[in-house]
């Protein structure tokens, strides 16, 4: 599916169908609420974390800011572009997942990634990296939608059921927002108008990941 | 009784007020392997023009620095952690550059040696007087270096081609065999490097050797006039230095990618360095193999038994026979029987 199609023009199926992540800086409370529910709705590991709730400026004041990343789901996804055994795949809505029965776990992907994103278990006897973990939007994986094998690898498929992504659907502060372009978009603006801060500036994460 | 309460409060947290005056300074220190920290050190140095991280910069606020460990907060990044763009060059070079170069490589290669044996024949010299020019250590920690060398390379190839390959359980095995055998190259290496480290510094002959590419040019079966070169001539020289010095720093680069021991940008560097420095081992060790087993006849003898026969000592390594020849060490070199095929 090509770029155009996403980017170009008023709103079409395919544009509303492209998925983004967004974290409203100034309403996350650092709650940590986000990484917490990914990790236990996907069961993850101790060790891996596909959210985290990172603060910056820490100690300076009225600079410290928090904010809740993962993978973006880039549209131009650096780790897809540097992984040596092309494990990766861009579903046709955006959303950016991998095989990891194919990933070797060299962790390129990690130092392509803006976002730190891609996660290594020590899996191993030997104590060397398992294959990448990383946030799937909650869409499961390659395997059989809803078999256990999907969950065992990759968790829940939140997606196939219709339902956001469990961080951003318990986010209380809702600075936390998953959806499609569009709808996101559309509540960024709305929010940045009833501030009053008139347009909307456009984060780093944002446009880093979907290139606007 | 109120008030009463109020006044212990108050006392209470004057009382923290002053122990927190009269400690030292707040100890920042930290486990920096916890949850957090390590983790935003990962989204620092991505793009070409970003000063700090893809997330830093813009989102939040400006900040000249980026450091972001509590400690050190803002303050400006210093050594590789303050090299910009890192993880974007990183992702262009591995996207379209690495892959392309490797391939071109043990494709050109051994297709310019190709030519070379057509045109040039492979060199025949005369086995009549042998002499033991290596010893059985020699011999020994040689082939205990190259074979792990060996696999180290074709796995590396393996891991750049992985794509082709299909990934999942055979490339991952080659990523684990590239780890063992990096630990028995570990240990041969070095004492490869101090048992021929004497023989391998530069000579001013070795410019002459180079500028005649080693006679290499010389057409029909054999060579006839003396090649400028001591024990090793300046392309074992060349191929001597990348592989043990040029070896040492792919097994450091290598450590810190397989376990991950830096912050990102220094993850990324290395990553760029153990490529680039792939490209020069592989070249030389197909270069290296072409030489010893195709281009002059009966020349992997010396790493099979260490014996060479005396018109390939007095002509491929002529200063070092004239230096054999004036010491008196010739003859107790000399092997009782002549070397047959």
């Amino acid at each position: 599916m090509s770029e155009a199609q996403f980017s170009s023009g008023g709103p079409t199926f395919q544009s509303q169908a492209r998925i983004k992540f967004y974290c409203d800086e100034d309403r996350c409370i650092d709650c940590h609420g986000c990484d917490v529910a990914c990790k236990e709705a996907h069961h993850l590991p101790v060790g891996i974390n596909r959210r985290r709730v990172i603060t910056l400026n820490d100690g300076i004041q009225g600079k410290e800011k928090s904010l809740s990343i993962a993978c973006m789901h880039c549209s131009d996804a650096p780790c897809a572009k540097v992984c040596p055994v092309d494990c990766f795949y861009i579903r046709a809505d955006g959303i950016v997942l991998h095989d990891k029965k194919t990933c070797i776990g060299c962790g390129y992907c990690l130092y392509a990634c803006p976002f730190g994103a891609p996660q290594f278990p020590k899996s191993d006897v030997f104590g060397s990296r398992g294959a990448m973990d990383k946030c799937t939007f909650c869409a499961g994986g390659p395997e059989e939608t809803h078999s256990e094998e999907e969950f065992k690898l990759y968790g829940q498929n939140r997606i196939a059921e219709g339902k956001v992504p469990v961080c951003a659907a318990m986010c209380s502060t809702k600075a936390l927002l998953a959806g499609s372009g569009e709808e996101v978009s559309a509540i960024i603006r709305h929010r940045a108008i009833t501030r009053g801060s008139g347009t909307p500036k456009i984060p780093y994460t944002w446009s880093k990941a979907y290139g606007e | 009784m109120r008030t009463y309460l109020y006044v212990f409060f108050f006392f209470l947290l004057s009382t923290f007020g002053l122990a927190q005056n009269i400690k030292e300074p707040v100890d920042f220190s930290q486990n920096t392997h916890i949850y957090g920290v390590k983790q935003i050190e990962q989204i620092k140095n991505w793009g070409i023009n970003s000063p700090t991280s893809g997330v830093v910069s813009g989102n939040v606020m400006e900040m000249q620095g980026g450091s972001i460990n509590p400690s050190m907060s803002g303050k400006p990044l210093e050594g590789i952690e303050s090299l910009r763009g890192l993880g974007e060059l990183f992702t262009l070079l591995q996207n379209k550059v690495f892959a392309p170069i490797f391939l071109a490589i043990i494709i050109l290669v051994p297709l310019a040696f190709l030519t070379h044996l057509m045109i040039f024949k492979s060199k025949r010299f005369s086995h009549g007087i042998s002499y033991k020019v290596f010893s059985t250590y020699n011999i020994a920690i040689h082939w205990l270096s190259a074979v792990p060398f060996v696999v180290i390379c074709i796995t590396g190839l393996i891991m750049v081609f992985g794509d082709k390959l299909g990934g999942g359980t055979f490339v991952r095995l080659a990523r684990d065999l590239h780890g063992i055998s990096t630990i028995a190259f570990a240990i041969f290496g070095p004492l490869m490097f101090l048992m021929w480290v004497k023989a391998s510094l530069p000579k001013i002959y070795d410019l002459k050797w180079l500028l005649m590419l080693g006679g290499y040019l010389t057409k029909g079966r054999t060579i006839s006039t003396p090649i400028p070169s001591g024990q090793f001539n300046a392309g074992m020289k060349m191929w001597f230095w990348t592989c043990t010095v040029g070896g040492f720093i792919m097994i450091f680069t290598g450590a810190i990618l397989y376990f991950q021991l830096s912050s990102i940008n220094a993850l990324r560097l290395s990553a760029i360095i153990h490529n680039c420095l792939g490209f020069a081992i592989i070249a030389l060790l197909i270069t290296h193999i072409y030489m010893s087993v195709f281009a002059i006849e009966g020349a992997l003898n010396a790493m099979v038994d260490g014996t060479m026969g005396e018109e390939e000592l007095a002509i491929l390594h002529s200063y070092y026979y004239k230096e054999l020849q004036e010491g008196g060490k010739l003859e107790k070199m000399r092997v009782g029987k002549p070397h047959h095929h």
